[in-house]
């Protein structure tokens, strides 16, 4: 199960470079094309935009798996192991809550999306929109699997260091500026 | 009857448009009717998100009202490209003729499929280009000219076509494009080349005329519906009054715009009629390519009254 | 008392540890639940389509950017061309960092990347030389932070897109104060370092500086195509940015060697989970703004201060204070989304130059990566130069207190920022 998990994390990784580096070479082969040739590729400015908005929304949920989301740990740190995990519990039933109604919302707009296409590529609007679903869904998932080991006393301790914002990675630190 | 509403009207032109005095006429009128009841909220430059988000918001029946160009809503409804084929309409009058007409109305009735009642159409002004290269009066001299567009299928074909390369650019950039040469050229209504400034970094102006795009102001349906009958009747004529009024003061803008161009040192010089029927002739391939996509009914029933009102 | 609703929702959220864009899609579900207009298609709406910029594109290529630059050796090589450059001087090393930092800066958008590759290089040469080490840790951080003032910034893009403010302006606007951040610190060194005991480099020969400066050539390069590109009028922002990360990719892997082809995937990777954090808050932010607009709530602020209108220096003054208060508890980003759509009506109706309000503001926020309880750039310098963060704390005040007196500087003479920018854009 857990080789599983991580395969599609891996994929999920696999896509976001796939998707950053599509993105960086239409813009700049419109850049090359516009002055080299005084051409360019219609689609590009459309295409990177949408690209980005999959980079953003699926990144959005890897980056939640790592506990790399910025946050204020200022109070938290305070506190002792029972008192971090009972804000542990609160903030996932807030995050469960607010990745609900994005979910949500996507779904009651998915007809008005399905229903316009972009201006250039002609791709229906929901392949873009639609992301909502992915990312409300896997952050919820996530989410929830963590507030039952919270319930269940199965959280461990390098998750509510994460929590307190202790140990972070360089590349955490990075991505928080 | 009338009830308390709170009615946020989403622009993404700024309050110094006509649109605002169209707006503050069309709220003196609804005072009247509904004794005070009816409220108009405006927000501006787009504080409430682009035109096409906020047209999405009121299908969604989230926000009210929005007055939008025709232009970016061609992928909610395929038919309203056919306001942006190019040298569609020769005049204003033309114009107000045909969108205040049955085939307004026939336009309005598919808007309102899509879950959108159009309450009028107001005036965004025949577009026209700004470059910093050379005075335009052939379609030849077009050629490898870097034309910022909408993002918009036919605007960029119409000016492939022409031999300009047509660039899609966000709005917000065309100003330091054109500044940095990025670009060398963009097409808006006069109004919009002076509220924009572009006028400041560009050398040439013509009066290409080369498209109307109508200003649309639309209500959410599912809003609108809520409404008694009282409410949406006084909605649909303080709109109209409104409307007039809006058409009115940018007629005369358009006039000082155009001044205020020429003061700032831009030549400004008018397509002869002769290369306009040329360049007409030529874009004709535009309309073939897309007559599918708009709807052949409607291409060919625009033009059928148009030729009936050019008798 | 939408305000209230906004405030309590917003930082009560975060108090529990609720990351700060999920603090904000729960602030804006709070909002229209009170405002009596609970949908949630609001926020599936306002999220994605906060992302669906153009503008916005130049954040992920700038950070990829950043990242080819320093795994392809192009950071080393400006660290040694300081080196080369000042390293003799007394108190050399200092400068050093400074002058390393501002070339940084100039070609990255990341105060964090920025500092790391000072701090993992300097830090042990200054400690070696008998440099005392907190003090010389809170310069490099001191010295990092300036990375978003001179463009490329990311800090730039976001607060020029949340304030319809242009990018451009913003960009040439930026250099000058970020220029005087620099020699500010160096000052500031020099002072606090007149009375220790230290080694300084032996001075390097003709020939060795021009070797220096030729292994840099390439790096030092990437600054003139950025902000040529965009002044000389060859390309937008995010033209540029992608310019340079191509640039960058380049140099690294064909000049330089440095960067191998397979680790190429993992740069790329980071990249683009930099960009879904912060993006992913962009986009929560719009939400929650979206609100506030919809709601009036910067009216009610205006009110509040009706006083301070008429006296525009005064008000700066008042917002620079509110902004460093703030910034001790929040990182940059969620800063200037938070505060950018209740104080740009107010500066607007101040009369206020929004391009000089946004470069102040951003000088701030960067300092804010410097003060406790949340300064990420001293965790940074603590994590990567293995000191204390007590002691980095400790080390940073006066260089900390050098950037205040900057700011306000900047505030009682707007000149200094206005005359120049206009004079670059
Ligand atoms: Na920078
Ligand atoms: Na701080």
């Amino acid at each position: 199960m857990q080789r599983a998990i991580d395969l599609f994390y891996k994929f999920l990784e696999f896509l976001l470079i796939l998707l950053l580096s599509g993105m960086a070479i239409m813009v700049f082969l419109n850049v090359v094309l516009r002055y080299g040739f005084n051409s360019g590729l219609n689609v590009s400015d459309e295409l990177s935009r949408y690209f980005f908005v999959w980079v953003t929304f699926i990144g959005a949920v890897v980056t939640f798996r790592e506990h790399s989301h910025v946050g204020v740990e200022t109070l938290v740190m305070m506190f002792g192991r029972r008192g971090r995990i009972i804000c542990m519990i609160l903030s996932n039933i807030i995050i469960i809550a607010v990745s609900a109604i994005f979910f949500w919302g996507t779904w009651k707009q998915a007809p008005i999306n399905a229903s316009m296409v972009a201006p250039v590529t002609k791709l229906p609007m929901i392949w873009v929109y639609g992301i909502g679903f992915f990312t409300g869904a896997g952050v919820v998932i996530i989410a929830l699997e963590r507030l039952f080991r919270l319930l269940t006393g199965r959280i461990t301790e390098e998750e509510i260091a994460a929590f307190a914002g202790e140990h972070m990675s360089l590349e955490q630190l990075s991505e928080r500026t | 009857e009338f009830n308390d509403r709170n009615i946020r009207v989403s622009n993404g032109i700024n309050e110094d448009h006509p649109v605002g005095n169209g707006i503050k006429a069309m709220q003196a009128c609804l005072d009247e009717k509904s004794g005070g009841k009816l409220k108009l909220t405006a927000f501006w430059g787009g504080a409430l998100g682009g035109d096409l988000q906020a047209t999405q918001a009121l299908r969604s029946g989230v926000q009210e009202a929005v007055v939008t160009s025709s232009s970016p809503l061609v992928g909610i409804i395929p038919a309203l490209g056919v306001f942006d084929l190019p040298f569609l309409f020769a005049s204003p009058e033309e114009a107000y003729q045909v969108l205040d007409g049955e085939f307004g109305d026939m336009m309005s009735q598919k808007l309102e499929e899509a879950g959108l009642v159009n309450l009028g159409y107001w005036e965004n002004g025949f577009r026209n280009l700004s470059n910093s290269v050379r005075p335009v009066t052939k379609w030849e001299d077009f050629e490898g000219m870097k034309v910022r567009v909408m993002q918009n299928d036919i605007f960029l074909d119409t000016f492939q076509n022409l031999g300009a390369n047509a660039t899609p650019m966000a709005f917000g950039e065309v100003f330091s494009a054109l500044e940095t040469n990025a670009i060398d050229a963009q097409e808006n209504p006069y109004v919009t080349i002076d509220t924009s400034k572009f006028y400041e970094v560009q050398k040439y102006v013509t009066e290409t005329n080369h498209a109307y795009t109508p200003f649309l102001f639309l209500f959410s349906k599912a809003i609108f519906d809520t409404y008694t009958p009282e409410e949406q009747a006084a909605l649909r004529e303080c709109a109209t009054v409104g409307r007039d009024e809006e058409r009115k003061v940018i007629q005369d803008l358009n006039k000082k715009s155009l001044e205020k161009i020429k003061e700032a040192g831009l030549e400004v010089n008018v397509l002869s009629e002769e290369e306009q029927a040329r360049i007409r002739e030529k874009s004709m391939v535009v309309y073939e390519k897309h007559k599918a996509t708009i709807g052949a009914d409607v291409v060919d029933g625009i033009l059928a009254k148009l030729e009936e009102i050019r008798k | 008392m939408t305000l209230g609703v906004f405030i309590v929702s917003l930082l009560g959220a975060m108090a529990i540890g609720v990351p700060v864009a999920f603090s904000l899609m729960f602030c804006g579900v709070m909002l229209m639940w009170y405002m009596g207009m609970f949908n949630t298609q609001i926020i599936a709406q306002n999220m994605i389509a906060g992302a669906d910029t153009f503008t916005l594109l130049a954040i992920p290529f700038f950070i990829l950017a950043g990242e080819l630059m320093n795994a392809g050796g192009l950071s080393r090589r400006i660290i040694d061309f300081a080196i080369a450059c000042v390293g003799h001087i007394r108190g050399g090393l200092g400068i050093v960092a400074i002058m390393a930092a501002v070339i940084m800066a100039s070609i990255s958008g990341s105060a964090a990347a920025d500092t790391a590759a000072l701090a993992a290089i300097l830090i042990p040469m200054m400690a070696k030389a008998g440099y005392n080490v907190p003090r010389s840790a809170g310069l490099i951080a001191a010295g990092g932070v300036i990375a978003p003032v001179i463009p490329p910034s990311m800090a730039f893009i976001v607060f020029g897109v949340a304030a319809n403010v242009s990018i451009t302006q913003l960009f040439m606007a930026g250099i000058v104060p970020g220029l005087l951040m620099g020699i500010a610190l160096v000052v500031t060194w020099l002072i606090v370092v007149r009375k220790d005991r230290v080694e300084t480099l032996p001075r390097t020969d003709a020939k060795e500086r021009l070797r220096a400066t030729g292994r840099a050539l390439w790096a030092l390069g990437m600054p003139v195509i950025i902000l040529g590109g965009i002044k000389m009028g060859v390309v937008t922002p995010t033209e540029a940015a992608v310019v340079a990360a191509a640039y960058a990719l380049f140099v690294g892997m064909v000049i330089y060697r440095e960067l191998k082809p397979r680790e190429l995937p993992g740069v790329i990777l980071q990249a683009a989970k930099t960009t879904a954090v912060i993006m992913f808050l962009v986009c929560a932010a719009l939400v929650s703004s979206w609100l506030i607009t919809a709601a009036n709530i910067p009216a009610e602020i205006t009110g509040f201060i009706e006083p301070l209108i008429d006296r525009p220096m005064l008000l700066m003054f008042v917002i620079m204070l509110v902004v460093l208060v703030v910034g001790t508890a929040l990182d940059l980003t969620p800063t200037i989304l938070i505060l950018t759509p209740v104080l740009m009506p107010i500066i607007k109706q101040a009369g206020i130059d929004p391009v000089y309000f946004g470069v102040l503001f951003i000088m701030n926020t960067c300092i804010g990566l410097l003060t406790p309880p949340v300064g990420v750039v001293l965790n940074v310098v603590s994590g990567v130069g293995r000191v204390p963060l007590g002691k980095v704390t400790v080390g940073v005040w006066p260089f900390l207190v050098t950037q205040v007196l900057v700011l306000f500087l900047l505030v009682l003479f707007p000149d200094i920022v206005l005359v120049p920018a206009r004079w670059l854009y």
